[in-house]
């Protein structure tokens, strides 16, 4: 989850009336987890549905709320002005809509460019999900001359890219910078590519890669230009009401830019309603509320609400499109009567418990081997090659491998658990003998489904370990566990040593195996004592 | 009191309330004792705090060549005054006779007055004892401790040179203490000693782990739910689709989850679920839905997959299920983290399910497992609307720590498989609450499989 860095003073400033006390408190009661505090700054985590909180502006905006300084809706005050930008239908197959807003006579120092850069990355790689749904360009818009175009070029377009102090060509950003090789696949390798031009045809942006260099933005710049592109309408206007919202907080004057062309149009970042039905709430809470606690609890949560008939209508600003329906609305309602308000209730069950069979036979299970003597261990379903296959010489079957695992001891699934006991005698040399383990756990099979099955595997070593004392454990174990009596035929298995292994069996089905662990794989993992060991699959004969 | 003893610390015992202070050498004779059993039979008696071992350092001596000589033939000086017993003789015989020893022996005799020079020599006065005989005759061929030696006449021979051999040894002085003193042997037959150390055996047993594990279903079940299992690897539909996580969700991504290779489900759901899910996908993400995407077989990254599966299968009104199982997540393994944990999963179903309901059963779970610092925070889940956070107060870290993560299963979730009540949903890490009961810092340790470690582990905690 995505962390900003925030200082205590500032918000004070730009929350009003409130303590450093009353803020740290309340940090979390607005779904913002602290991470660590240090003097004025503090660390907080916010959740992905609130990209708003990605500055200190958006964070005071709710935390004004909460605190009950200032609440209801947050309204875009969007000024009409001539900006435009035309669309050309080239970009359709490519990066199809664009959108903008200007931000005039704001306060920008470097501390406001930094915040404005961070809270840029964090939308880019959330609700842009790496900017590919949706990216942002912000410019100095005095170095811009208007009206602009949205269109498509070639790759030996050339211009000076941010950070460059030469003209580089399409072909050159994508292959030397470090964007370029970053997000270059999201242009799926089109000879055209996205370009924003100004009425001089001097490129303002080539999105969603890099801007310009000529429109970034200084402490020297008085006025903003915020551009975003994407593939989908809705998402480029999300993410500019975000934005749009935070320009406003931070005192500049917004201005609309109107968009024309290729199925494109101008924002809209108005506001929504929805209606809901108190019941819901007071039913979802478990909580009795009169219209008016809702309609101030949801003013608290920065959302406006007014009591029609038998409902009431909540009015949501362009930047909250995380409430889908009536019931972000009850968790709106809650967040603005404060969660910790709540008093939690035990109502008595209406139902009978009761444990799975499976649970029940293993329990079972694990009290009689424990009357033996065996001490339980837990491993990993993922392992290794080296301990399921070469330490133990099995023949490899049909290996289910995950993908890009990021431990190298945990790359494939386990179809026995057996190879995992004897490794962990291999740890345990130096502790006292006896070592009688057992484990009961998953096992998995790719027989065209993925078949997972319940294995139950014991192994003893002390300087006499043998066959029989073994053959002696599994079944007094099945007896005693499950009535079941054990057979043992003659069966060669590379994990045993030869003549000195069986195949189980029960009721005439083979079960498992049973032997001497080969002195081989004894040798291998420098075990100095023999050891004796089984394997038996419970599913589809215990449960 | 009197005391059980063992045969060789009653010899001991007995032996030195006779002879008070001794070394293990004369314990070894006053007692027949070897000096292993001496050895071993004190070192017990030091334990119990009956005897007092002093250890320190004496100079045994034995004779060298010369004293060896000395001790066979005399002593120089009175083979000269021997010589001259039985009359006065030449300068020349006495050299002839006494060969090397000849110039001490005469330096010392005319220093002495023994002798008299005129154109023979002859005796005046032969002392019956010479300064060194008695020390000579002492040690012979054996050695003799320096206590035991007159010093005096001992000191005559050492300035000789190639008299004497010293050898310094450390030795044991061993008394009783006081209370040793008082002790009577009790004589009764058969007796042991019942307060020597026994040698270490280990009870089997489960794994701290599944304890845990088997405390919290136990305490689900006195709660009213039923035990509910599924299967570890599920398609991305049950696992991520099913509930309301978007198909290019960060949470889906290769550095989190755990994709099966090559491997994806041939049966995700019935038509009808997977049209309802792909369209509450298209109209609240916005975006196109991939079935391809949904097939993809994943580890399951938490065991709601299992229990959304089965409430979407019994749609049922009033239900408690809850699961617990392994769950994984592609991470670097470190002392907070594992690729694979167990989680432990909860759900109420029931048209007066409430927030505060599921409030209250955390509340009541965690009083169980014996916590009672708990509070509740805002948080966020794709699937559940409202979502919450417990967090708990870990006495030893002196800090709040984050456990159970819950929620109201979003309509968006439910609606589309065809379940219509409310639905309580939580669940969280075993792993952690086993960490806070057995005071461990490192979560690795409960897949280490360290015998030290699970034989020292207490039962109850």
């Amino acid at each position: 989850m995505p962390v900003v860095e925030i200082s205590y003073s500032n918000l004070q400033k730009l929350i009003g009336k409130s303590s450093k006390k009353q803020i740290s408190e309340s940090l979390p009661f607005l779904g913002l987890d602290v991470e660590s505090e240090e003097g004025d700054l503090v660390r907080v985590e916010y959740s992905p549905n609130r990209p708003d909180y990605s500055t200190d502006f958006g964070i005071a905006l709710g935390m004004q709320g909460l605190l009950g300084v200032k609440t209801g809706a947050i309204k875009l005050n969007i000024k009409k002005s001539n900006y435009s930008i035309k669309v050309n239908s080239t970009v359709s197959k490519i990066r199809p809509f664009v959108t903008g807003i200007i931000a005039k006579n704001g306060k920008i120092d470097d501390k406001f460019i930094k915040k404005l850069m961070a809270m840029q990355e964090d939308l880019h790689f959330g609700i842009g999900r790496k900017r590919k749904k949706s990216s942002i360009g912000i410019h100095d818009l005095d170095k811009i001359s208007f009206p602009l175009t949205y269109t498509t070029t070639n790759k030996t377009h050339s211009f000076i890219p941010l950070t460059a102090t030469s003209k580089m060509s399409i072909s050159e950003i994508l292959e030397k910078t470090v964007v370029g090789k970053d997000y270059g696949n999201l242009l799926r390798n089109s000879s055209q590519v996205p370009i924003i031009l100004d009425s001089n045809s001097d490129t303002v942006s080539f999105p969603p890669i890099i801007n310009a260099a000529v429109t970034t933005i200084t402490p020297k710049s008085k006025n903003l230009f915020v551009e975003v592109t994407g593939i989908n309408k809705n998402d480029a206007e999300d993410m500019l009401s975000i934005v749009a919202t935070i320009l406003q907080s931070a005192g500049f004057s917004l201005y609309g830019v109107k968009i024309t062309g290729a199925n494109n149009s101008s924002p809209k970042l108005g506001l929504r309603k929805i209606t809901i039905s108190p019941n819901l709430i007071t039913d979802t809470l478990g909580l009795s509320l009169s219209s008016s606690k809702i309609i101030s609890a949801l003013k608290k949560s920065r959302l406006d609400a007014v009591s029609k008939g038998n409902n009431i209508i909540c009015t949501i600003p362009a930047y909250r499109f995380d409430i889908f329906g009536p019931m972000d609305l009850v968790e709106e309602v809650a967040l603005g009567y404060g969660i910790q308000n709540l008093e939690p209730i035990l109502s008595p069950s209406q139902t009978i418990g009761q444990t799975n069979l499976i649970s029940d036979k293993l329990k079972s299970l694990s009290l009689t081997v424990v009357g033996l003597g065996y001490l339980e261990v837990l491993n990993s379903s993922l392992t290794s090659k080296r301990i399921l296959y070469e330490m133990t010489n099995r023949e490899s079957k049909k290996i289910i491998s995950v993908l890009d695992s990021k431990s190298q001891e945990h790359t494939i699934l386990r179809n026995s658990i057996l190879p995992g006991l004897i490794e962990n005698l291999s740890r345990n040399i130096h502790a006292v003998y006896p070592q009688k383990l057992f484990e009961t756990g998953t096992i998995f099979s790719d027989d065209n489904v993925i078949d997972e099955k319940v294995s139950f595997a014991g192994i003893s070593a002390h300087q006499d370990a043998n066959f029989t004392e073994i053959k002696s454990v599994l079944q007094s174990v099945l007896r005693t566990a499950f009535n079941f009596e054990i057979e043992t035929k003659t069966f060669e298995d590379p994990i045993f040593e030869n003549g000195r292994s069986a195949a189980v069996f029960v009721n005439g089905k083979q079960v498992g195996v049973i032997g001497e662990i080969s002195s081989k794989t004894i040798e291998n993992y420098k075990i100095r004592v023999p050891a004796v060991g089984f394997e038996i699959v419970l599913s589809g004969f215990v449960f | 009191m009197s005391q059980v003893f063992h045969e060789i610390e009653k010899k001991i015992i007995t032996s030195l309330k006779d002879n008070p202070k001794q070394t293990m050498e004369k314990l070894e004779k006053s007692t027949n004792l070897s000096s292993d059993q001496i050895r071993r039979g004190v070192e017990w008696l030091k334990l119990k705090e009956l005897a007092n071992v002093v250890e320190s350092t004496t100079s045994i001596f034995s004779l060298g060549k010369n004293g060896l000589e000395a001790f066979e033939k005399g002593l120089p000086e009175r083979r000269l005054l021997n010589l001259l017993k039985d009359g006065p003789k030449t300068m020349q015989d006495l050299q002839k006779e006494l060969g090397s020893i000849f110039g001490p022996a005469m330096g010392l005799a005319r220093k002495n007055n023994w002798i008299e020079t005129n154109e023979k020599i002859s005796l005046k006065h032969s002392p019956v004892e010479l300064p060194g005989e008695k020390t000579l005759k002492k040690i012979g061929n054996g050695k003799q401790p320096k206590n035991e030696i007159d010093v005096v006449d001992l000191s005559s021979l050492l300035k000789r040179p190639d008299f004497l051999i010293e050898d310094v040894q450390k030795s044991k002085e061993i008394s009783l203490t006081d209370h040793a003193k008082s002790i009577a042997i009790s004589e009764s037959v058969g007796a042991i000693d019942v307060e020597a150390e026994a040698p270490p055996i280990f009870a089997a047993r489960t794994h701290p782990l599944k304890d845990t594990i088997d405390e919290i279903r136990e305490i689900f079940v006195t709660l009213g739910f039923s035990e509910i299992v599924g299967s570890m690897s599920q398609s991305s539909f049950w696992n991520f689709d099913a509930l309301f996580t978007p198909q290019d969700h960060p949470a889906r991504e290769l550095q989190d989850t755990f994709y099966l290779d090559g491997i994806s489900a041939k049966k995700i759901g019935t038509p009808e679920q997977i049209k309802n899910v792909s369209a509450s996908h298209k109209k609240n993400w916005r975006y196109l839905w991939d079935i391809n995407e949904a097939r993809k077989m994943v580890l399951r990254t938490h065991t709601t997959c299992v229990t959304i599966k089965h409430l979407a299968e019994t749609k049922p009104d009033e239900a408690r299920v809850f699961s617990v199982g392994r769950v994984f997540r592609n991470e670097k393994v470190s002392y907070k983290h594992l690729v694979e944990f167990n989680q432990i999963e909860g759900v109420v179903v029931g048209k007066n399910a409430t927030l505060r309901d599921l409030m209250g059963i955390q509340r009541e779970f965690y009083k169980r497992i014996g916590i009672t610092k708990i509070k509740f925070w805002p948080t966020f889940f794709p699937y559940t609307e409202p979502s919450l956070q417990t967090m708990v107060y870990n006495d030893r870290l002196g800090k709040w720590v984050e456990l159970f993560g819950m929620g109201i299963f979003r309509p968006e979730v439910t609606k589309p498989l065809g379940i219509n009540k409310p639905v309580l949903a939580w669940g969280g890490g075993i792993e952690r609450i086993a960490m806070l009961k057995y005071g461990l810092d490192d979560v690795r340790e409960f897949y280490n499989n360290n015998l030290n470690w699970l034989r020292s582990v207490n039962k109850c905690q």
